[in-house]
C-alpha cells in the first residue's frame, strides 16, 4: 500500500476519488445543515428524502426512459412537493417543542417512508445507467478519470456558490439569516416567517432529492440506502458545523478525503476513524469548524 | 399504577386465549427477512417456501397431516429473530424451523433449536461456523458455504490459468469466510496463482473509489470477490469508467451470476465476469428444472424467475422427505433420519452429510454474456460445480 | 418525598409482582419467555429513565451500556469459564466504567451535542463489537453462552430474572428518590439555576448516566443468557432508539412509566410481527402519536383520563 502511495498518479487519482466523493456528499448535508440552520430540526428524514431522489430517478430515467435530465427535475419536483407536505402538515406543530420531539417526528417520517418505497417500488435490486456520454472516463493528461465523476465534483462546488449567493447577497437570504438569529423580532417586523420556513425545508429536502438523482447511477437505489446516507451527513454537518454552509462544504472534503486515503493507510477501520473524528470535533468544538456557539436554551 | 395492573391483565389474558388454540395440521416455522433491507430476498424465498408447501400438500401432505406455513419476520436482527423462533416454538407449536438470511440470524436461530430440541434446516445462511463449532444435533444446511464458493472460485483460477490475484471483500463475516475459502482453493488448483492484494470494503458500502484505483495500481490479472447485491452493482458502475473490467477477469461468488441482478443491471452489467448462482431460470440441466421453473414463474407472474425460491423450496423439500422417512414428527428421529438424506431438486441432487449436516449444495458457474437477448446477460456456457472438497 | 414508596404505589408493585411470580404457574412457555424479555427490556428503559426523565439529557447511545454488559458475562462465563457469581457483577461493573469514562466527555455538553457524543461512542462499541473478531465473534454474534445449569430452564431463568429485574428497580426507585434524585429533577428543570444555588450540575449529570449505564449492564447482562447470545445489534443506535420510544411510549416524567412503555411497545411488536410485514410504519405511527397528542406518554394519558373522570364526578 505504501507503494501506491508513493505514486504520484495514484495519489492524484486519490485526490480525485477524495473530492467527488466530498462533492456528493456536500449536495445531500448542506441540505439537512441548511435545514437545521434556520428550522432548528435536525432532519433525520433526510436519508429517506435522499433515497426518494434516487428511486424517482429511476422510474424516470430507467423505466420510463424519459432522459437523465428529466429524473433530476422530477426528483428535486417530487421532493418539493413531499416538503412542502410535510412542513406544513408535521413540523409546524412542533417548532417550539423540545428537539427530542422533533426528532422522533423525523424518525417517524423515516419509517413510513421507508414502508411506502417498498409499496411503490418494490424491493427489487435496481440499477441507474449513466447518462447518455458520460459513461467513461476523460483524459486528464496524467491519467484518465470517470467523466461522470468528474461532473460530480463540478455540480457540487456550483451548487455551493448558488446558495452562497442566495443566503449572502439577496434580501431574502438576509431574512433567512435574520430568521435563525431571532423570529419573533422578524416577525414583529411584519416577514411571513411561515414562507421562509416552508421555503427552506423546500430547498433543502429538494437538494436531497437531487443528491439522490445524482448518485443513482453509482449507488443502486436500494431499500435501506437512507440509513448509509444520514450518518455520513451527520458525521459531515457536525464535524463543519451545523447550520453552517461553509461547514458542510469542508466537512464534506474532510470525510472524502478520510474516507478514500483512510482506506489505503488504515484499510477497514477508515469509519472507525471518522468517527473518532466526530468525537474530538464534538469535544474541542461541539458545534463544528465552522459553526456558531448555540445560545443557552432556546 | 392501576393502568400498569390492568394493561398487564389484559395482555396476560390476550396471550392466554391466543396461546390455547389447538392444531389439527403440521406447522412449519418459516424465518425470513420480509420487511425492510432483507425483502429483496426474503419475499421471492417466501414464494419458493409456498410452492413447496403447496406440493407437499397436493401429494398428500406429511404423514397424512396437512402442511400449514407460519412465517414470521426475522428484520435482518439475530435477537428478533431468536424471539421470533421462541415463540414459533412455544406459541404456535411449529414442528421445525426452516430459514434465516445472514450468518447472525442464522447462528441465533441455531441456538434457539438447540435449546428447545427442535429440528432447524438452515436454507440460505453460508457461515461455516453453523456446520463446524456451532454444529448441534439438531441444525442442519442445505445452502451452500463459504468453502465450497472458494474451492470454484480456485478451479476456475485454475483453468484460466491467471497468475496474479486481487481480493476484495465485504468486512464482515461472509466475506472473511469466503476470502479463507478461495485461499484454500487458490493453494489447490492455482498453486502458481500469486495473491497480490487484500482488500476489504465496509459492509453496506456504497463508493468503492479507494478500492478500484488500488486495484488497478496492483496490476493483478484476476480479481476474485464475494460483493453481493447492489455491493456488486455499486462496484461495477464506479469500476467500469476506470476500464477495470477490460483489465481484469472478475470472479465473484455471492451469487451475482443471478436473473435478479443481471436482469436489473441489463446493459449495464460488466464484461469478464464469471460467478456462481444456485439456479438459473433459463437452464435446465436437471431434467426437474423445467417444471419448477414453469410453476414458480405462474405463481410470481413473471417469466424471469428469481433465484431464492429454489433455497426455500429445498428446505421444506428436505423436512418433508425426512418425517416421511422417519414415521414420526419427533425431532430426534426427524434428525436422524435427515442425517444422510439425498432428494431429488430441480438444481441437482442433494445429499446431507451426516457428520457435518452439510448438504452437498454445489452452484452453477460460467461467464455472463449477452445471448439471445441484447437487453440483458446470461451465463453461457453454464458449468454445474457439485459441492465436493475432494 | 423520601424514600419509602407511597402506600398506593407499594401496594401496586406488590400485586405486580405476586401477578408475576404466578406466571410460571401457567405452564405457558411462551407467556414466561415473554414475560421475562419483557422484565428486561423494562429495566433496560427504566435505567435510560434516569437520564432523560431525571437529568434531562438525552442519550441517543444507551444500547451501549446494555451490550458491554451483555458481551463482558458472556465472554466471562463462557470463554474464561468464570461462574455467575463473579461474571454477573464484573459486567456490570465493567458497564458503569465505560459509562463514567463516556459521561466524563459527554456532560461538557448539553442537549443535541451531548445526544450526539452519546451516539457516536455507542457507535465506537458497536465498530469495536463488529471489528474484534476473535473475541466478540464480530458480526457472526458471540453465540452458545454457557449458562449455569440452575439456570438452565426457563422456569428458574424467570424467577432468576425476576429476582434481579425487582432489586434493580427498587435500587433505582430508591435512587431516584432520594436527595440525589431530587437534585437531579433540579437541574432538569433548570441548568442554570441548580448551578447558581451550588449544585454542581456536570457532577451529578454524570452520576446519572452512571446510575443509567450500570443497570442497562444489568439488563444485558440478562439478556445475554436468556438468548445464549450477543450480537452486535445489540449495541446499534437502532436499539438505542427502540428503548428511547419505549420510554417516551410510557412517559419520561414517571417513574414506572418507561417500564410500561417498555411491555407495551414489546407485546404491540410481537403481535404486529404475527400480521403485517409493515411494522416500521406501524411503530411510525406510535411515534406520530406520541410526538402529536401524548407528548407525556401512556402514564400521562391515564392521568389525564383520570382528572377528567375526577372533574368529571
Amino acid at each position: 500500500m505504501d507503494m501506491l502511495l508513493s505514486s504520484p498518479t495514484f495519489v492524484f487519482i486519490q485526490v480525485l476519488n477524495s473530492i467527488s466523493l466530498g462533492m456528493n456528499l456536500f449536495i445531500i448535508a448542506a441540505g439537512l445543515s441548511l435545514i437545521f440552520g434556520v428550522l432548528r430540526v435536525i432532519n433525520f428524514a433526510h436519508g429517506v428524502f435522499y433515497m426518494f431522489g434516487a428511486y424517482i430517478m429511476y422510474s424516470i430515467a430507467q423505466d420510463m426512459e424519459l432522459g437523465f435530465l428529466t429524473g433530476v427535475i422530477a426528483a428535486a419536483a417530487g421532493l418539493s412537493v413531499i416538503a412542502i407536505v410535510i412542513e406544513r402538515g408535521l413540523f409546524q406543530w412542533l417548532y417550539d417543542k423540545e428537539h427530542l420531539m422533533q426528532l422522533l417526528l423525523t424518525f417517524a417520517i423515516v419509517l413510513i417512508m421507508g414502508d411506502l418505497a417498498k409499496i411503490i417500488w418494490g424491493t427489487d435490486q435496481l440499477s441507474v445507467s449513466y447518462p447518455e456520454g458520460l459513461s467513461g472516463a476523460t483524459n486528464l493528461g496524467i491519467t484518465f478519470y470517470p467523466t461522470y465523476r468528474l461532473l460530480l465534483a463540478v455540480i457540487g462546488p456550483l451548487i455551493f456558490i448558488g446558495l452562497f449567493l442566495m443566503i449572502e447577497r439577496t434580501r431574502w437570504g438576509r431574512l433567512t439569516r435574520a430568521a435563525t438569529q431571532d423570529m419573533e423580532m422578524l416577525a414583529a417586523l411584519g416577514i411571513n416567517v411561515p414562507v421562509i420556513y416552508v421555503t427552506i425545508f423546500l430547498i433543502g429536502s429538494a437538494l436531497a432529492g437531487v443528491g439522490g438523482a445524482l448518485a443513482s447511477p453509482i449507488n443502486s437505489p436500494t431499500p435501506g440506502m437512507d440509513a448509509t446516507i444520514i450518518v455520513e451527513c451527520f458525521v459531515i454537518v457536525i464535524i463543519g458545523g451545523l447550520g453552517s454552509l461553509w461547514g458542510s462544504f469542508v466537512g464534506a472534503l474532510i470525510y472524502g478525503f478520510v474516507f478514500n486515503f483512510g482506506s489505503v493507510i488504515v484499510p477497514n477501520w477508515q469509519d472507525v476513524f471518522a468517527f473518532l473524528l466526530l468525537m474530538v470535533v464534538l469535544l474541542i468544538r461541539p458545534w463544528g469548524l465552522f459553526g456558531k456557539p448555540e445560545r443557552e436554551g432556546h | 399504577m392501576i393502568s400498569t395492573l390492568r394493561t398487564t391483565v389484559a395482555a396476560a389474558a390476550l396471550i392466554a386465549v391466543s396461546a390455547g388454540v389447538a392444531q389439527a395440521e403440521i406447522k412449519i416455522g418459516v424465518l425470513y427477512p420480509i420487511a425492510g433491507t432483507g425483502a429483496v430476498y426474503g419475499t421471492p424465498a417466501m414464494h419458493g417456501n409456498d410452492m413447496a408447501v403447496d406440493e407437499v400438500n397436493a401429494a398428500g401432505g406429511i404423514l397424512g397431516q396437512k402442511v400449514v406455513t407460519v412465517a414470521r419476520d426475522t428484520k435482518l436482527k439475530p435477537a428478533a429473530a431468536a424471539a421470533a423462533a421462541k415463540e414459533l416454538i412455544t406459541k404456535e407449536g411449529v414442528k421445525v424451523l426452516i430459514g434465516g438470511l445472514s450468518s447472525a440470524v442464522g447462528l441465533a436461530i441455531s441456538e434457539v433449536a438447540k435449546q428447545e430440541g427442535v429440528v432447524y434446516i438452515a436454507t440460505i445462511p453460508k457461515t461455516i461456523q453453523m456446520t463446524t463449532e456451532k454444529l448441534h444435533k439438531h441444525v442442519f444446511r442445505t445452502a451452500s458455504h463459504t468453502d465450497f464458493e472458494g474451492d470454484a472460485i480456485g478451479q476456475i483460477v485454475g483453468k484460466l490459468g491467471k497468475n496474479s490475484v486481487c481480493d476484495i471483500q465485504l468486512d464482515y463475516a461472509y466475506g472473511h469466510d469466503l476470502a479463507a475459502g478461495i485461499e484454500k482453493g487458490l493453494a489447490k488448483h492455482a498453486p502458481s496463482a500469486k495473491k497480490v492484494m487484500d482488500l476489504r470494503a465496509k459492509l453496506g458500502a456504497t463508493d468503492y473509489n479507494a478500492q478500484i484505483t488500488q486495484i488497478l495500481g496492483a496490476g493483478c490479472d484476476v480479481v476474485t470477490s464475494g460483493l453481493w447485491g447492489s455491493h456488486f452493482v455499486n462496484f461495477a458502475q464506479q469500476a467500469k469508467p476506470f476500464g477495470l473490467f477490460d483489465k481484469v477477469t472478475y470472479i465473484s461468488g455471492g451469487e451475482i451470476a443471478s436473473h435478479e441482478i443481471a436482469g436489473k443491471m441489463g446493459k449495464d452489467y460488466p464484461d469478464n465476469v464469471i460467478s456462481n448462482t444456485y439456479e438459473l431460470w433459463y437452464d435446465h440441466t436437471f431434467p426437474a428444472h423445467e417444471k419448477f421453473q414453469a410453476d414458480l414463474a405462474k405463481r410470481s407472474g413473471t417469466k424471469e424467475t428469481a433465484m431464492w425460491p429454489v433455497l426455500a423450496w429445498i428446505g421444506v423439500k428436505f423436512y418433508a422427505a425426512a418425517a416421511e422417512k422417519a414415521g414420526s414428527l419427533e425431532a430426534d428421529k426427524i434428525a436422524a433420519a435427515l442425517e444422510g438424506l439425498s432428494i431429488d431438486t430441480p438444481v441437482g441432487p442433494r445429499t446431507i452429510d451426516p457428520k457435518t449436516h452439510q448438504a452437498d449444495a454445489g452452484q452453477f458457474w460460467g461467464p455472463m454474456v449477452f445471448k439471445d437477448s441484447a437487453e440483458y446477460r446470461v451465463m453461457n456456457p453454464v458449468t454445474y460445480y457439485p459441492a465436493k472438497l475432494d | 418525598m423520601g424514600w419509602s414508596m407511597p402506600r398506593g404505589v407499594l401496594i401496586s408493585c406488590i400485586v405486580v409482582l405476586v401477578a408475576l411470580a404466578l406466571i410460571p404457574v401457567t405452564e405457558s412457555r411462551y407467556l414466561i419467555d415473554i414475560t421475562t424479555e419483557i422484565m428486561v427490556y423494562a429495566l433496560f428503559a427504566l435505567s435510560l429513565n434516569v437520564i432523560i426523565g431525571f437529568s434531562g439529557n438525552v442519550s441517543f447511545g444507551h444500547a451501549a451500556y446494555f451490550a458491554i454488559g451483555g458481551y463482558v458475562n458472556a465472554i466471562l462465563l463462557t470463554t474464561y469459564e468464570m461462574p455467575l457469581i463473579i461474571s454477573f457483577p464484573l459486567a456490570v461493573v465493567a458497564s458503569g466504567l465505560a459509562a463514567a469514562f463516556v459521561a466524563y466527555f459527554c456532560t461538557r455538553l448539553t442537549d443535541i451535542y451531548f445526544a450526539m457524543l452519546t451516539l457516536a461512542f455507542a457507535m465506537l462499541v458497536w465498530a469495536i463489537a463488529f471489528k474484534w473478531r476473535s473475541v466478540t465473534g464480530g458480526d457472526d454474534g458471540f453465540v452458545g453462552v454457557h449458562v449455569p445449569a440452575f439456570l438452565d430452564d426457563r422456569v428458574p431463568f424467570f424467577y432468576f430474572t425476576l429476582i434481579i429485574v425487582a432489586v434493580s428497580i427498587g435500587i433505582l426507585w430508591m435512587i431516584c428518590h432520594s436527595a440525589f434524585g431530587q437534585t437531579l429533577i433540579a437541574v432538569r428543570e433548570n441548568l442554570t439555576r441548580a448551578g447558581f444555588i451550588g449544585v454542581n450540575t456536570r457532577l451529578m449529570r454524570g452520576a446519572a448516566f452512571v446510575v443509567a449505564g450500570t443497570f442497562a449492564g444489568i439488563a444485558g447482562a440478562i439478556f445475554a443468557m436468556y438468548n445464549r447470545g450477543v450480537y452486535t445489534e445489540s449495541a446499534f443506535w437502532t436499539e438505542s432508539a427502540q428503548v428511547l420510544i419505549m420510554t417516551l411510549l410510557g412517559g419520561m416524567y414517571s417513574f414506572f412509566g418507561p417500564a410500561i412503555g417498555a411491555a407495551a411497545l414489546y407485546l404491540l411488536e410481537r403481535f404486529a410481527n404475527e400480521y403485517t410485514q409493515y411494522w416500521p410504519t406501524v411503530l411510525g405511527v406510535i411515534l406520530l402519536v406520541i410526538v402529536l397528542v401524548l407528548p407525556e406518554g401512556l402514564v400521562g394519558l391515564a392521568k389525564r383520563i383520570k382528572a377528567r373522570l375526577a372533574g368529571g364526578s
